[in-house]
């Protein structure tokens, strides 16, 4: 199992040219992979196995229905399929899938909540700030 | 025959009668779009609602808001609430055992779900301490060794 001490104030900014709206990075986890800490990205989150602490990306997030999350999430698009204990922010929208299970308070612009999706806490939806989202 | 299978039974804290409808039909309510409803509703049965509601509402059954349907107030279901991709609820409470928001929709609230259907009912009555004869003679007996008199200080010597 990787255990990832992530400290990545990795915002690789727009201005030095490198990285490309359209072609966004994306960090990608599998099943077994173990996250700890606070995660700063320009790009978008595959999260899946476990993930605890923090995660702030610009792009979207999207978290497998295997996955164990305690962490604050913060996306533009973020998808939950699997189980989340935290608050979550989406810039657009939120969509929680059939299987997931969140608990813990939610601001989003949309949202979307399949049959059989379970959801635990405070919505708000609409005007929020848009500081502290890493851009 | 089509009533048993409505609402699972294992959902409901207190059965609700089937045929608690006028012709043995579980009750189903409609609030039109032009309907408008201040106030209270509890329905045993099913709601839908595409008009504007300003209150509370409780349903044993499904709560659907459907259409341009507008409530602003708590809402508790015991079975599913669905908002429509128009729909808008602004709520303080929102009490169900399933959820489903359409895309577009207008949600907010405190959001609770699970078996919140048995809590309900427990702040109505209130909580006597009962005491049972078996468990009362137990204590009796033991209390009894304990000191009766104040010991002094200056006796206690060691």
């Amino acid at each position: 199992m990787d255990v990832q001490e992530a400290v990545a104030e990795g915002t690789a900014s727009a201005e030095n040219g490198e990285v490309k709206r359209d072609a966004r990075k994306q960090f990608s986890m599998g099943p077994g992979d173990i996250l700890e800490g606070k995660l700063i990205y320009d790009g978008s989150v595959h999260a899946d196995g476990r993930v605890e602490g923090e995660v702030r990306v610009t792009g979207n997030i999207d978290v497998a229905s295997g996955a164990s999350v305690k962490a604050l999430l913060e996306g533009g698009n973020v998808t939950l399929k699997g189980q989340v204990e935290g608050m979550v922010t989406a810039r657009d929208k939120l969509t929680l899938g059939k299987n997931a299970r969140l608990s813990g308070d939610i601001q989003v612009r949309r949202l979307q909540i399949d049959d059989g999706a379970t959801l635990n806490g405070h919505v708000r939806m609409g005007d929020f700030e848009h500081q502290a989202s890493g851009q | 025959m089509i009533l048993s299978t409505r609402r699972p039974a294992s959902r409901l804290a207190t059965p609700v009668p089937a045929e608690n409808g006028a012709n043995g039909q579980p009750n189903s309510v409609v609030l039109g779009p032009n309907d408008r409803l201040v106030g209270q509703l509890y329905i045993e049965g099913d709601l839908r609602v595409s008009g504007t509601v300003d209150g509370t509402l409780e349903a044993t059954g499904d709560i659907e808001i459907a259409g341009g349907g507008k409530v602003n107030g708590d809402v508790t279901a015991y079975n599913r609430l669905t908002v429509g991709r128009d729909a808008s609820l602004i709520a303080g409470a929102v009490r169900i055992a399933r959820l489903t928001v359409a895309d577009g929709a207008t949600f907010s609230g405190k959001v609770s779900m699970g078996k919140h259907v048995a809590e309900a009912p427990k702040p109505a009555e209130p909580v006597v301490p009962v005491v049972e004869p078996f468990v009362a003679e137990v204590p009796s007996v033991v209390v009894e060794p304990a000191p009766a008199k104040p010991v002094q200080q200056k006796s206690k010597r060691r």
